[in-house]
């Protein structure tokens, strides 16, 4: 192959292995997160929010490296699905990192003696393990281009929905005390965000399939739920 | 870049699939937007080129679309051009040269033996490489040279209306229409391309090849020629061959790619689909490695 284009493919797989590696610093802030849930640490919740610049300036310095790319390589065929591929799964990883600030700037709100409900808690912790492996799990499927493996997040997605509508009972069942509800209010938001974390890496999961077929469906169209979209 | 409140995916109005190679499929079909006349379609069957005893292009068997531009790519030696060329039976035309398998332009075989060559030539119009206007000749005079030759007896009138036409139809009347009587060769190359195909156009045919038509030219006159070959389309079936493959993205509905298997191996059409499929999800990895410049 002429030396032009071998620089060309490395840095293509260079590209993909920064936009992938914006993955990790979603887990690494996942991580933060959850400890900061448990542990009502608003310390940790604050340096979550400050640290998301470095998940913002993924975003950016991939966005900036894709337009070189298509300005000076004009990328077609498989090269050319898997930048836009990338460039979804960046947006993915920027909303999972936004949605960490999310759920950080709620804890503050809770307060340090919240009167916590012990079986909430428990589902929303699940639901902050189940994210990070929903995260882990996309990347490996995107770099294994192994599209069962995104189908996969499907399922495992359907657990996070359902902790979260348990969550929901839970939170609708609390009992009369002001502040337990405020804190059952506040715990609903940080569900809600777990739960789209949960979505963005299915969402990753949908460009898996694009990358290796060329179809892009949805998994799972919430506009027609329990109807297949993929042959 | 945080937002507070985000989409739900129930709110969310993205289209359910979103099918490229269903679109690819599409484009296939897809003509101009308008379609002036109805030009004729081609089909090659069994197609075997020969020089002496080199077997240049092998079992070739395509359907060129009317009124679409089919563009014709590959590697230098693939034998694109001798396809090209035996569409308007110039092949035929180099020393030791044959043909083997039909050529149906609409219904007829143009390689049976009652069909004239010439004739063929004047309904399968040429356009080259480098543009070629008769040097001596004036613009006027290049344009109407095929009119002169194909129907003697024609009026002095109905040329002039069918030069003006012509150079319109090539985009070119504005620029030249003060100074017809000047050489053909004082144009820009551009310009010059552009004369090429207004002779070529005069004579009505009903498909035009290309041969490389933009490669000596600018920027600036490529888009103006890619240009007219889009507006040419919706009267007259176009096969360009190229070796720009972003101008045969840009330029063509239906792509064809060649390819040898080895060196001094015949050239054979490897796969040919709309333009869209063939640059985002080509089905052989063979086209895949060429449209991405993995090669050699």
């Amino acid at each position: 192959m002429p030396e032009v284009r071998l620089h060309y493919a490395d840095h293509l797989e260079e590209l993909e292995r920064n936009a992938l590696g914006g993955l990790d610093l979603v887990v690494a802030s996942l991580d933060r997160t959850m400890e900061a849930v448990e542990h009502q640490d608003m310390e940790l919740a604050e340096l979550v929010i400050a640290d998301d610049d470095r998940i913002d300036g993924r975003y950016l310095e991939v966005h900036q490296e894709i337009l070189t790319m298509l300005a000076t390589q004009a990328p077609v065929a498989t090269d050319l699905r898997l930048i836009s591929a990338l460039l979804h799964v960046m947006h993915s990883i920027e909303r999972m990192g936004d949605q960490c600030v999310n759920i950080s700037k709620v804890i503050p709100l809770t307060g340090h003696d919240a009167p916590v409900h012990d079986e909430m808690v428990d589902r929303i912790l699940l639901m902050g393990k189940q994210c990070r492996s929903m995260t882990s799990q996309s990347k490996k499927a995107f770099e294994a281009r192994d599209i069962e493996l995104a189908r996969d997040l499907v399922r495992q997605d359907d657990l996070i929905d359902n902790l979260n509508k348990e969550c929901f009972k839970i939170a609708v069942q609390v009992g009369e005390d002001k502040d337990t509800r405020e804190w059952a209010m506040t715990m609903m938001l940080v569900a809600r965000a777990l739960e789209r974390i949960g979505d963005n890496a299915v969402d990753i999961g949908e460009q898996v399939a694009f990358v290796v077929t060329g179809l892009f469906r949805e998994f799972e169209d919430a506009s027609h739920p329990g109807q297949p979209t993929l042959p | 870049m945080t937002e507070t409140a985000d989409k739900t995916k129930s709110d969310r109005h993205a289209p359910v699939a979103t099918d490229l190679a269903k679109t690819a499929e599409q484009g296939v079909k897809r003509g101009p937007d308008k379609v002036e006349r109805v030009a004729k379609r081609f089909q090659a069957k069994d197609v075997n080129l020969y020089y002496g005893d080199f077997h240049a292009v092998q079992d070739v068997t395509m359907t060129i679309e009317a009124n679409q531009v089919t563009a014709l790519i590959g590697s230098s030696g693939c034998g694109k051009t001798t396809v090209l060329r035996s569409l308007n039976r110039m092949h035929e035309l180099t020393p030791g040269a044959r043909v083997e398998g039909e050529v149906v332009l609409d219904d007829q075989n143009i390689y049976a033996p009652n069909v004239d060559p010439v004739e063929v030539r004047r309904l399968v119009g040429m356009v080259f490489q480098a543009p070629n206007p008769f040097p001596t000749m004036s613009i006027y005079e290049n344009v109407a040279a095929g009119l002169t030759l194909n129907r003697r007896g024609i009026s002095k009138t109905e040329k002039s209306d069918i030069v003006e036409k012509s150079l319109r139809g090539a985009h070119l009347w504005e620029e030249v229409k003060d100074r017809l009587d000047r050489p053909g060769s004082g144009l820009s190359g551009g310009q010059q391309q552009r004369l090429c195909i207004a002779r070529a156009i005069a004579v009505e045919p009903e498909v035009l090849l290309m041969d490389e038509p933009c490669s000596a030219l600018d920027p600036v006159a490529t888009l103006a020629v890619e240009d007219l070959i889009e507006d040419l389309k919706s009267r007259y079936t176009i096969v360009i061959v190229t070796h720009n493959m972003q101008q045969a993205a840009r330029a063509s509905d239906v792509t064809a790619f060649f390819n040898l298997e080895a060196s001094g191996k015949p050239g054979r059409l490897v796969e040919m689909d709309a333009t869209d499929k063939i640059f985002t999800t080509p089905s052989k990895r063979e086209t895949e490695d060429y449209v991405s410049g993995r090669f050699g």
